[in-house]
């Protein structure tokens, strides 16, 4: 266990625990776009960054991402500094100048006071911050499937040679963390569509409904051991399943119905 | 792991006071959220059965979770589903073959039945006990 100081509170934190986690389980809220408990922590938005100084520092300090930054002893942190609300309003600024439609950086930038940016905005500016989200969780997950890719003013999240990706599995993760819901993708007829590749739903014999692609509950099987008959009904039905089984348990000589 | 989530679906009127207790204990920003718990028909006059996770030894959610969002609380003996883990694949929804992890899709989350942190509130609404949280005494039960 370490101790330090957060905007003034004495606080216990464990060794090697990030920042931000320790800055949220007090209940301060600091603004992050990048941050995901599944992925290692990544410091690509910027929002996170606090200003931390110690005794022996003789009134230097130093400004922060909070979410890679480990707790340490005698650490004094301040999440809401002048300088560091002035640091996050230029960077919120700069969002708003890059995709100027997306609904989070809106918000968050009113939050702070901005409403219009003081940059020119991007004339094809899009919803994607490239935090990287998607593809961190994509590498989690063991696909890797997509990737930045390019550098500077041409930098986006991509396939491999913008082609259709073979290793995604259409799990949806990535549109489903992206935080500005940038990524696109489409559910129709029992097939999917995301990243330029069509995959297709597994229906539920039963009630017809599909939950998952058929390429994943291949992958799930393959590589996890679980029988690849429990993707041929959805839940709805394997419910109704367990209820019919316990209660031929349970009426056991009843007549059924 | 001395107390069980004991269901008797004999003692079940399907009055669903269970889903009820669920939804509200389980509240997102104010709102009622899912029921991790149905009382199902269970094919025969008169009987239904509260269905709810098994908490399962060898869980095929556990299996089928790629970034390990769902854990077993050893306290409590529960499997939990950490929301901030959760990349919404939907992998466990598929998987478990009992089809007790469930897509709320009115707050886009993944939710499962974590017997409330060691505090199953369904049983304490339920009128006829046929759901129960209790220690299990019964040596066979205790050994399984």
């Amino acid at each position: 266990m370490v101790n330090l100081t957060i905007n003034g509170k004495l606080i216990q934190a464990e060794k090697g625990e990030m920042l931000l986690t320790v800055i949220r389980r007090e209940g301060i809220e600091i603004p992050s776009t990048c941050h995901h408990e599944a992925v290692e922590p990544f410091g690509a938005c910027r929002l996170c960054t606090v200003e931390i100084t110690r005794k022996d520092w003789d009134g230097w300090k130093r400004y922060v991402t909070s979410c890679l930054y480990p707790a340490e002893d005698g650490l004094i942190v301040s999440t809401h500094a002048v300088e560091v609300i002035e640091l996050r309003r230029t960077l919120l600024d700069l969002y708003l100048a890059r995709s100027p439609k997306a609904k989070l950086i809106i918000d968050m930038a009113a939050e702070y006071g901005i409403t219009k940016t003081s940059y020119e905005e991007i004339k094809d500016g899009d919803d994607c911050i490239l935090c990287a989200l998607c593809t961190r969780v994509c590498d989690e997950m063991g696909f890797h499937a997509i990737s930045t890719v390019g550098r500077g003013h041409g930098k986006e999240i991509a396939p491999p040679l913008n082609e259709a990706p073979p290793d995604c599995v259409g799990c949806l993760s990535c549109a489903q963390v992206c935080p500005t819901n940038f990524i696109k993708f489409e559910d129709k007829n029992s097939t999917r569509k995301i990243w330029g590749r069509e995959f297709e739903l597994l229906k539920c014999e039963q009630t017809g409904r599909t939950t998952i692609t058929k390429e994943f509950a291949e992958h799930l099987s393959n590589k996890r051991d679980i029988p690849i008959d429990y993707f041929n009904t959805n839940d709805e039905t394997h419910r109704k399943e367990l209820a019919k089984t316990m209660g031929r348990i349970t009426a056991w000589g009843r007549e059924e119905e | 792991m001395p107390f069980r989530f004991i269901v008797t679906p004999r003692l079940c009127t399907g009055c669903r006071t269970c889903e009820l207790a669920c939804s509200f204990t389980h509240a997102v920003n104010g709102k009622p959220g899912l029921s991790r718990i149905y009382p199902i028909d269970g094919g025969f006059k008169d009987l239904y059965v509260p269905v709810t996770c098994l908490q399962c030894e060898d869980a095929a959610c556990v299996k089928s979770c790629l970034v390990n969002a769902i854990t077993r609380n050893e306290e409590t003996g529960a499997l939990e589903l950490n929301a901030e883990k959760c990349v919404k694949c939907m992998a466990c929804v598929a998987a478990c073959p009992f089809g007790c992890a469930l897509i709320d899709t009115k707050n886009n989350l993944v939710v499962k039945c974590d017997n409330c942190g060691g505090d199953p509130v369904c049983a304490h609404f339920c009128p006829t006990k046929a759901l129960e949280y209790r220690e299990v005494t019964d040596k066979k039960l205790k050994s399984a």
